[in-house]
C-alpha cells in the first residue's frame, strides 16, 4: 500500500505520490489545504522569533498611545488595557484581554525559540512534544493584529476630544503583528516536525 | 484506493496537533507517535459540546447587543453605549470606514458566526448529503474570522485605561462588553469542539 495523507478535515485518504511536497495540493473532496510546498530556514525562523521577542519585549515597555486635553496627559501601555478593566471589577474580561494581547504572544515566542534554538544544533529541547502541543493550543489564542485594529478605532473615537500622540509601543505592536504573521506562516506544524527529522539525519 | 477512501476505513487516524497520519491502534486511548497528543477517530461529544456552546453564545448575543458596554461621564452628563451607539458615533464623527468595520467586526460577524455554525452543526446531525464541499468552507471561513469580533473589546479597554481624566471625562465598562466577550470566547470555542469531519458521514 502506497504512503497515504489523510484530510484533517474531512478524513478522505489520498496517495502521497498524488500530492507531492513541492505543490501545493487541496483536498479532492472538503477542498481544506492539505499540503503546501515549504521549505523555510530553520535560521530564518529562529531570527524571525528573535525578532518577535524584541518587539513584543518593546510592546510591554513603552506607552502605547499618549492623550493631551486641557493641559493633562494620560498615557497607557499594552498592559493597562487590561488592568483597566481589572480596577473597574471586570476581572473576566481583564483576563481575557490578558491572555490574548500578552501571555498568548509570548508563550508562542517563547515556546518557539526553546524549540527551535536546540534543534538548530541538532538538539532536541527536554520536553519537545509537551511544547510543541501547548504552541499548537496557544497559537490560535493570539489576538495581535485583532487588538491594533482595536488600538485604531480607539484612537480614531478620542481623536474627537482630545489630542491623541501614538507611542512607541503602538509602532512595535504594529512591526509584532507582522512578524508573527510571517512567522506563523514559516513555522507551520508540518515544518516544524520536518525539521526534527533532519535533525535526526 | 477509490474517490471516497476514507481514514477511518483504512485504519488511520490524523493528529490533529501535528496533522501525523497515524496507523490506528487497537489501544483503547491511541496517542500521536510523533507529538504524544490523543487521537481520536472524531472529537469525542463534538455535536453536544457544540450545540451547548453555541446556544449559550445565541442567548447571551441578546444582552450584548441591548446592555450598555461603556458609559462616559463627563462634567455635563453621562451617556450610555452599545455596541450599535457606538457605531452610530463614529458614523457621525465622519469616519464611516472605521463605522463599517465595526460593524462588521461587532454586529455582522458575531450573528454570522452563530447562524452559519447552527446550519453547519444541523446538516451534520442530519448527515445530509447535500452542499457538503460548500458547508465545509463555510465552516472553515467561520473558524477564519471568528477572532475579529474581539475588535470592541480592545477598542472599549483601552478608552477605560486612557479616559480616566476626573475633570474632563470617565469611561466605565458595562455589562454588556461582558456578555459581548463572553459570546466572542464561546462561538470561539464552538468552532474548536465541532468536528468537520462529522460533515462527511455517509447517510444513515
Amino acid at each position: 500500500m502506497p504512503s497515504v495523507i489523510v484530510c484533517p478535515s474531512c478524513d478522505l485518504a489520498h496517495r502521497a505520490d498524488m500530492a507531492p511536497p513541492t505543490t501545493r495540493t487541496l483536498c479532492a473532496r472538503c477542498r481544506a489545504l492539505l499540503q503546501r510546498p515549504e521549505n523555510a530556514n530553520i535560521d530564518t525562523a529562529i531570527g524571525l522569533a528573535a525578532a518577535a521577542l524584541v518587539l513584543f519585549l518593546l510592546s510591554n515597555a513603552y506607552p502605547l498611545v499618549a492623550i493631551h486635553s486641557n493641559g493633562t496627559t494620560r498615557s497607557a501601555r499594552l498592559a493597562g488595557a487590561a488592568l483597566g478593566l481589572y480596577r473597574q471589577g471586570h476581572a473576566g474580561l481583564a483576563l481575557l484581554v490578558f491572555l490574548t494581547t500578552i501571555v498568548g504572544p509570548f508563550l508562542q515566542i517563547a515556546s518557539l525559540l526553546y524549540l527551535l534554538i536546540p534543534l538548530r544544533r541538532k538538539r532536541r529541547a527536554p520536553g519537545q512534544s509537551t511544547i510543541f502541543r501547548l504552541l499548537a493550543q496557544v497559537r490560535p489564542w493570539t489576538f495581535v493584529e485583532v487588538f491594533m485594529l482595536g488600538a485604531v478605532v480607539a484612537l480614531v473615537r478620542l481623536a474627537m476630544f482630545a489630542r491623541v500622540v501614538p507611542g512607541v509601543a503602538l509602532w512595535s505592536c504594529a512591526l509584532l503583528m507582522l512578524t508573527l504573521a510571517a512567522l506563523t506562516s514559516i513555522t507551520s506544524p508540518g515544518q516544524f516536525w520536518r525539521w526534527v527529522e533532519q535533525s535526526r539525519a | 484506493m477509490n474517490s471516497t477512501t476514507t481514514g477511518r476505513s483504512l485504519g488511520l487516524l490524523v493528529c490533529l496537533q501535528c496533522h501525523a497520519t497515524v496507523r490506528g491502534l487497537k489501544l483503547s486511548h491511541p496517542r500521536c507517535p510523533r507529538c504524544d497528543a490523543h487521537l481520536f477517530q472524531r472529537k469525542p461529544h463534538s455535536l453536544a459540546l457544540t450545540a451547548a456552546l453555541l446556544l449559550c453564545a445565541a442567548v447571551l448575543y441578546v444582552p450584548a447587543n441591548l446592555l450598555p458596554v461603556m458609559y462616559t461621564r463627563t462634567i455635563f452628563d453621562e451617556e450610555k453605549d452599545t455596541i450599535m451607539s457606538g457605531v452610530l458615533v463614529l458614523l457621525h464623527s465622519g469616519s464611516w470606514p472605521i463605522a463599517v468595520l465595526v460593524f462588521i467586526a461587532s454586529i455582522v460577524v458575531p450573528l454570522l458566526k452563530i447562524i452559519s455554525l447552527s446550519v453547519v452543526l444541523f446538516s451534520a446531525w442530519r448527515r445530509s448529503p447535500r452542499y457538503r464541499t460548500q458547508r465545509s468552507e463555510l465552516y472553515r471561513m467561520v473558524e477564519f474570522i471568528g477572532r475579529w469580533s474581539m475588535l470592541d473589546v480592545y477598542a472599549i479597554s483601552l478608552l477605560v485605561a486612557l479616559v480616566q481624566i476626573r475633570s474632563l471625562a470617565t469611561v466605565a465598562v458595562g455589562w454588556g462588553a461582558l456578555a459581548f466577550g463572553a459570546v466572542v470566547v464561546l462561538t470561539l470555542f464552538a468552532a474548536r469542539t465541532f468536528d468537520e469531519r462529522l460533515l462527511w458521514e455517509p447517510p444513515p
